[in-house]
């Protein structure tokens, strides 16, 4: 888990403008999901990806995991097929709660990089707000933190792995129908 | 308080539904009372609980109920509320424990639900009655082949009673499964702004949505997006051609069945079916020797949407329990157990969860249709103009088909028989005057004593 990894300073720090590059890399995903650009967004991940949205189970701090039936699920659990696979639904045209258009905004920050084993590979942090905006009022929001791989390729940065960590056990939205 | 007419409210001769039912304060008052006050409902399943000290916990109505198997093994469910105070004595979802501790004052009950310990007891209590603060126990509760309810009425009938002839359909599911039936992992559960009655219909019997509120999804996974055939379910996207289906709607007494009746479109949506398909035609025998031709060879593996009234769907083909917890008249909780035979291979499981955790969990591609427009259906009834109208299920009415299992048969999928049965049931319901009258019967002079007819070590608390 997340938690146990984490240490006061970077085990494996990078240089500053590998940092910076980084950073610049998840605003431009994000602004490429705000702007609903979904066949970028997919080229913007490796053919290996792993995406995930574990649920955070509420039990006691004292139940081990696996002592009981209430093994861990995932909201999404998807290699590229899976993700090409939501991207081409939002294509369609046929999801009629998207039209009028909806409203995206994402806030990434506190992102935290560090070096891996394996050369060209960054484990990176990232905390999120994401806001979605449709017709007059139905606006909803959801927060959470991002532990990404992201591997330098000859064509520039891509995600290899994410996982995403939503702080609400009960999902108050009507769908999770985006990307985190 | 003026009294509600539910024959106004639900118009049966003519299928109307006011749509006052779905936003009236007075009436959700009604519904906590009348339904989830003395129907049973669904807590959980067996597998759940497979040792001593598993919880669970889950809602009956707005009730906060924890179901635990105690050091006896025996399984019990109790309000999750401190006697001495009323603060939750649990706040886990589940687990295993030895005890339930209140935050509040440190009150602590075992897992039989008996007090077990009261802070500074000796100094400040004289002989305090420790018996008389136990945990309260639901009033009933039953198994029927695992699947565990519980019901807040003493003088209800019994469980098998009260499921009656959907006792037949929940056995293809129960029975059917190779080495039962198994519920693992945690429930998804999601919020949504809704009257709680608009999903349960939707999903219990709306064949008609299928193609046009989820054309966008339907377009991209299972049999249509991956080009195995230009139909799912006999149905085409976008309601472009008829329904092509063998389907039944069915109503019975109390409950409804929908099913496809070709014994295997349950996994049209599925992207890549193979592994339980397999599975479907290697147990198929065994399921025919079991529960007969019609059952095994028809409705195992069938798309089949069990509908036990009031909030509960057990879905085949799509693989998944449902229940719907009320949160207010306009706001309900949906909780989505993936359910497996219990000895299918563990890569065959974990297409089913897939599947599952693709079409109808949270980020689900079909799930994300639904909320919306059962939102603006609840939420335009705010409309005093608007809540005066009345929803129209007459799809399909007087048309029949011969039936050799319990309960009525209407033809297609693309009928509304199955919701026409829920609101006739929730009507019959909210006129009840005892638990009897909800299945159509009249209650005995002499109370019986509960009984477990199907898992003796179940009993209630």
């Amino acid at each position: 888990m997340a938690n146990a990894e984490l240490k006061l300073a970077p085990v494996a720090p990078v240089s500053f403008d590998q940092e910076y590059a980084i950073g610049k890399f998840l605003s431009m995903e994000a602004r490429v999901l705000d702007e609903e650009r979904y066949p970028e967004w997919l080229e913007l991940l490796t053919e290996d990806i792993r995406y995930q949205i574990p649920v955070a189970i509420n039990t006691y701090r004292r139940t081990r995991p696996g002592a009981t039936t209430l093994k861990p699920i995932f909201i999404i659990d998807d290699g590229f097929p899976g993700l090409k696979q939501r991207a081409a639904r939002e294509a369609t045209g046929l999801v009629w709660l998207n039209d009028p258009a909806t409203q995206h905004l994402r806030i990434i920050t506190n992102v935290e990089v560090e070096a891996t084993d394996t050369p060209d590979e960054f484990l990176v942090r990232s905390k999120f707000m994401i806001f979605r905006g449709r017709r007059d009022k139905d606006i909803a929001s959801h927060a959470g933190w991002r532990e990404d791989i992201l591997r330098q390729t000859p064509q520039g940065l891509r995600i290899a792995r994410r996982t995403v960590h939503l702080i609400e056990r009960v999902v108050m939205d009507k769908n999770l129908n985006m990307f985190f | 308080m003026k009294k509600i007419d539910y024959q106004e409210l639900v118009d049966s001769e003519q299928a109307l539904q006011k749509r006052s039912i779905f936003w009236d304060p007075a009436i959700y008052e009604e519904e906590l009372k009348q339904i989830f006050n003395r129907c049973w409902l669904l807590l959980g399943h067996e597998s759940q609980l497979p040792q001593a000290g598993d919880f669970i916990r889950t809602y009956m109505g707005e009730d906060d109920v924890i179901v635990v198997r105690g050091k006896d093994k025996v399984i019990r469910a109790f309000l999750n509320a401190c006697t001495h105070r009323g603060n939750k004595v649990c706040q886990a979802e589940g687990g295993n424990t030895r005890s339930f501790t209140c935050s509040y004052h440190g009150w602590s009950y075992n897992t039989e639900g008996e007090l077990a310990g009261v802070p500074l007891e000796k100094e400040i209590y004289d002989n305090l009655d420790r018996e008389r603060f136990g945990l309260v126990p639901v009033a009933r509760l039953e198994s029927y082949k695992g699947f565990l309810f519980g019901c807040f009425s003493e003088s209800a009938p019994s469980l098998i009673e009260y499921l009656g002839d959907i006792a037949w359909y929940i056995d293809v599911v129960a029975d059917g499964a190779q080495g039962g039936l198994e519920v693992v992992g945690a429930p998804y559960k999601t919020e949504i702004p809704g009257n709680w009655k608009l999903p349960v219909e939707n999903a219990i019997g709306d064949g008609y949505h299928v193609a046009w509120a989820h054309a966008g999804a339907m377009s991209v996974v299972g049999a249509l997006g991956n080009s195995r055939s230009d139909n799912v379910l006999g149905i085409s996207a976008n309601n472009t051609g008829v329904d092509q289906s063998a389907a039944v709607e069915i109503v019975m007494n109390t409950h409804t069945v929908l099913t496809t009746l070709d014994g295997q479109s349950g996994y049209a949506l599925y992207d890549h079916p193979e592994p339980v398909l397999a599975h479907l035609e290697k147990n198929r025998a065994n399921v025919i020797e079991k529960l007969g031709e019609l059952r095994g060879r028809k409705i195992y593996g069938s798309e089949t949407h069990i509908g036990v009234f009031p909030n509960v769907q057990i879905i085949q083909g799509l693989n998944f329990i449902r229940i719907i917890h009320p949160k207010g008249p306009g706001k309900f909780e949906v909780w989505t157990y993936a359910m497996c035979e219990r000895d299918m291979p563990e890569a065959t499981k974990e297409v089913i969860h897939g599947h599952v955790r693709q079409t109808f969990g949270p980020a689900g591609l079909l799930e994300g249709d639904d909320g919306d427009f059962v939102e603006a259906i609840t939420h335009s009834a705010a409309g005093y103009a608007t809540r005066q109208l009345k929803g129209f299920l007459g799809m399909g009415m007087g048309r029949k088909v011969p039936w050799d299992g319990p309960g009525e048969a209407s033809p297609g999928l693309v009928n509304e028989a199955c919701q026409r049965g829920f609101y006739d049931q929730w009507r019959r319901t909210m006129e009840a005057d005892n638990a009897y009258e909800i299945i159509g019967q009249i209650a005995p002079a002499t109370p019986v004593a509960p009984v477990t007819p199907v898992l003796r070590e179940v009993r209630h608390g």
